[in-house]
């Protein structure tokens, strides 16, 4: 027998910050969600407007809140499923401090606008190469713990982590390949439909196996822990891990169905999302039937209410989830609400609930004390479960309703609500009761949070927890057969699992970057001036792409709207691609020469000075402000190292060319009763709105289609 | 449902800190939602990228937007076939339309009070194209492409232009203040802009 000792404080550290984070990011949301319904809700302070809190939102909550919980969990269940202490102390503590530095740089670095805009990885490049170290250490500590294990074989729960710790790396450091252009701007190194595919490729999986995967392994963990019941089926873990990793790595392009994605990688998005349905449910079924025989159990223990709640969450979510991938269901809820919806079952639901039961259940054994009160454990329940669905249900409401409107036609052919913003207005009750959803979500977590801190102050903590085993065998006769036999040997498990993850990633990218034919060249289309470059920036740094799409879908709803619809080719040149998932505006791809200068001044002075009703914050300061220039050579020169065909030396007379540019803009603003200074911020925003989506239509005759957007264009084949 | 799981002939032998492992085979009906989806997996792909039955988005497309169109046309053709004896609508339900088109479209460049911003005014006795209410009429439905006035027939129903140019003829001799100076044309016959 062995004597060893488990580390209690790495966990207690996250446990805290997962609770502090979790209140952090849900009032960012909380007030990203007033803003909707409430545009001066920013009080017109630049660095929490929407387009700024929305990233930090998504971060806070992603990265923070279940990050950390994450790690809360795996620093707890690991070593005393290897029966061995984390691997190294040091290790410990450069993940956790190092995590949360990244956070707290998040938090900074966002609303002051330096983002990639890329979803789910908008951190720039330093912060970038921080993450890439931190989950190193993490994997090392990871790894080591399994090596220097004492139980002979490993839990379902281990095989999750290990999954989840490589493949995170790999999507981590393929998506954020990209070249610094200053401290804390970057482009990537891909363009337009490959950065779209590598990015959702990443952002699915960034859901798959920072949201999915790890939350399973601590499913497998904390849930047969506290009903004190064995797992339902030993053999539905091993077909569902296997499955659900293979499968899920393939979805990424249903984020991109209908979009100028090739066909054949849209089709291999959405039948992957459908053969994903069984694999999840294998999760919810063994999390479920476990339960069989302790539903007395779960009637009386908070954390186990909150368990249920989540792994039924988990299934709804990805029942869903599979449904939205369908093509036909998402050509009606891309882009609108619903896709909002889904995500918090998951987000408020799956990890949310989860989360909160680890914490129960954690805490007082933490403490050595039992739950300050189950009472308001069982209020949280009740209130988060409440707000949840004042949540849910509006979003489902609200997407569907503006969904069918914006595919509304008459008899005559005419689109019934040509008028994006009436859409919008029709929605904007929903926005407020998504808010009181939010609130109620929100209030329960300060509930639990103080029913945990007074769960804490009444016990005493312990730093470290002893513990006893016999040093492990190494392989004999004992191993087991089969899957068994594999579960005695971890790297060759890990080693297993990565080509499971690669095989659906490579199938998918690699020919979409070597095959010509999937992106068509489209002869007319140049890189952005100097001044469209910066303002193209400038569109990055408010995060216009989080309520606004580029990329006009095949559709006769979309093209009457808007215009032609968006071709691959015409995107060739833009590091990093902006064709966005959500649309709380109109589409701006076809949003060139689609108004007059002045008009753009005006409506991004007051939005509602134009539109009468819209909910788009307001932007003066770009009016005052100067636009940064001395940037421009190095951003030119990072832009030729990414592949945009910009002349040689050509950074010696970008500076010139822009103040033509500018003075051209001034003009035109004058001509609509508007005086502006040319070296302002809005004047290239203004010169790349209007560049946007005119390259395809060079000398083509003008016809309009609604708002005015010309669409008869021809593409060079 | 058992009462005791250690009595459990499916329990596992092994466990790891206190976890146990029954080894229930496969829900039945989970396996064959399994293999359904593989199955309509395997079809989809066969039918949409190896036999290429189906059409895909870009086909599916241009036949939708044909038929589309064809009604479009249609409904363009009887009502540019009447121009010449519409007269301009002093109903106020279709005034009121017109005013929130108007607003919408045309305020942009001409103005929310018609007083002209790059695109002319629309207010004075100024009539570039024509005085005549389908003189108006034209100009809405085709545009003037040169001087950037956008053709709207594609855009707006034939009911929204007739609305529309009801709304802006109502806005003639209106002094909205600071207007857009007029283009140099001699003012139309007060008898021709009210008639």
């Amino acid at each position: 027998m062995e004597t060893f000792r488990y580390d209690n404080r790495v966990v207690r550290n996250f446990a805290w910050a997962t609770l502090i984070w979790g209140l952090v990011g849900m009032s960012a949301g909380l007030l990203a969600a007033v803003q909707l319904f409430f545009p001066d809700a920013n009080l017109d302070f630049q660095y929490i407007t929407f387009g700024r809190l929305r990233p930090l939102h998504t971060n806070a909550v992603i990265f923070a809140f279940i990050g950390n919980g994450m790690f809360m969990g795996i620093y707890y269940s690991l070593p005393r499923l290897c029966k061995a202490p984390m691997f190294s102390r040091l290790l410990s503590q450069i993940n956790f401090w190092g995590w949360n530095a990244i956070i707290v740089a998040a938090a900074v670095t966002l609303p002051l606008g330096f983002t990639t805009s890329k979803e789910y990885a908008e951190l720039e490049w330093p912060i970038d190469i921080a993450i890439t170290l931190v989950w190193v250490a993490f994997t090392i500590n990871l790894f080591g713990t399994i090596i220097k294990r004492r139980e002979k074989h490993l839990y379902v729960a281990i095989w999750f982590y290990i999954a989840t710790a490589l493949t995170v790396a790999l999507l981590h450091i393929v998506n954020s390949m990209e070249v610094p252009a200053g401290w804390f701007k970057s482009y990537s190194l891909y363009a337009g439909v490959q950065d779209a595919l590598v990015q959702w490729w990443y952002g699915h999986n960034a859901v798959a196996f920072f949201l999915t995967t790890p939350y399973l392994g601590l499913m497998y963990y904390f849930l047969p822990k506290a009903a004190g019941r064995p797992v339902f089926s030993y053999r539905l873990s091993i077909i569902h891990f296997w499955a659900l990793i293979f499968i899920y790595i393939w979805a990424g392009p249903h984020h991109l169905l209908y979009t100028a994605l090739p066909d054949w990688a849209q089709s291999l998005g959405m039948v992957f999302s459908v053969m994903l349905i069984a694999p999840s449910w294998g999760g919810m079924l063994n999390g479920l039937l476990t339960l069989r025989g302790a539903w007395d159990k779960v009637r009386q223990e908070p954390m186990l209410k909150f368990m249920v709640v989540a792994v039924t969450a988990y299934g709804m979510a990805t029942l869903e989830g599979p449904t939205l991938a369908i093509k036909s269901v998402n050509s009606l809820s891309h882009y609108t609400d619903w896709t909002i919806a889904h995500v918090h079952t998951g987000a408020l639901g799956w990890n949310g609930f989860l989360t909160f039961s680890m914490l129960y259940w954690l805490i007082p054994k933490l403490y050595r004390t039992s739950l300050y009160s189950v009472k308001l454990a069982n209020y949280h329940f009740w209130i988060a479960l409440t707000g949840m669905m004042f949540y849910v249900v509006p979003m489902y409401w609200g997407g569907i309703t503006q969904g069918l409107m914006w595919k509304q036609f008459t008899p005559d052919g005419f689109l019934q609500y040509p008028n994006f913003l009436e859409t919008v207005l029709q929605i904007i009750p929903l926005y407020r009761i998504r808010a009181i959803g939010g609130s109620l979500y929100l209030l329960g977590a300060f509930i639990g949070a103080f029913n945990l801190c007074r769960t804490a102050h009444a016990g005493s903590f312990e730093p470290e927890s002893e513990a006893q085993a016999p040093a492990r065998v190494k392989h004999s006769g004992v191993d087991g057969k089969g899957h068994r036999w594999l579960e005695a040997r971890g790297l060759l498990l890990a080693g297993l699992a990565l080509v499971a993850v690669a095989i659906g990633g490579l199938v998918e990218i690699i020919p979409t970057f070597l095959i010509k034919e999937n992106v068509p060249t489209i002869s007319s289309v140049k890189p952005y001036t100097p001044l469209e470059l910066l303002g193209r920036d400038l569109y990055i740094r408010e995060g216009c792409v989080g309520c606004h799409s580029q990329m006009i879908r095949p559709l006769r709803s979309e093209t009457e709207r808007y215009g032609e619809y968006s071709k691959a080719g015409e995107f060739v040149y833009d590091h990093p691609f902006l064709w966005g998932s959500k649309r709380t505006g109109p589409d701006l791809h076809r949003i060139g020469g689609k108004y007059p200068d002045a008009w753009h001044y005006n409506h991004m002075e007051n939005p509602r000075s134009t539109s009468p009703g819209s909910i788009m914050p307001r932007y003066p300061w770009l009016l005052t402000q100067k636009l940064e220039t001395n940037c421009l050579p190095a951003r030119i020169k990072a832009l030729r190292t990414v592949g945009v065909p910009y002349p040689e030396n050509f950074e010696l007379t970008a500076g010139k060319d822009l103040v033509k540019q500018a003075k051209g803009i001034v003009q035109n603003l004058e001509s609509g009763m508007v005086k502006a200074q040319p070296d302002t911020e809005i004047i290239a925003l203004i010169a790349y709105l209007q560049r946007l989506g005119t390259d395809i239509k060079l000398s083509k005759p003008v016809t309009a289609s609604v708002d005015g957007v010309p669409s008869t264009v021809v593409v060079n084949p | 449902m058992k009462e005791s799981p250690e009595s459990d002939p499916l329990l596992l032998d092994h466990e790891y800190d206190g976890i146990r492992e029954l080894d229930n085979r496969l829900p039945r009906w989970w396996v064959w939602l399994f293999y359904i989806t593989i199955l309509f997996a395997v079809i989809y792909l066969g039918y949409y990228h190896v036999f290429n039955l189906g059409e895909l988005s870009a086909a599916e497309y241009a036949r939708d937007n044909a038929a589309g169109q064809a009604l479009k046309t249609a409904s363009q053709a009887k009502f540019e076939s009447t121009l010449e004896s519409l007269q301009p609508s002093s109903d106020s339900a279709i005034v009121g339309r017109g005013n929130g088109v108007y607003l919408t479209y045309c305020a942009p460049c001409h103005r929310p009070d018609g007083g002209g911003l790059v695109g002319p005014n629309l207010c004075d006795d100024y009539w570039i194209h024509g005085p005549k209410f389908s003189d108006n009429l034209k100009v809405i439905i085709n545009g003037v492409p040169d001087k950037g006035m956008l053709t709207w027939k594609g855009v707006l129903q034939p009911s929204e232009i007739y609305a529309v140019a009801s709304y802006i003829y109502t806005l003639r001799g209106t002094k909205p203040p600071n207007p857009k100076p007029p283009e140099n044309l001699a003012p139309a016959k007060p008898t021709e802009v009210y008639e």
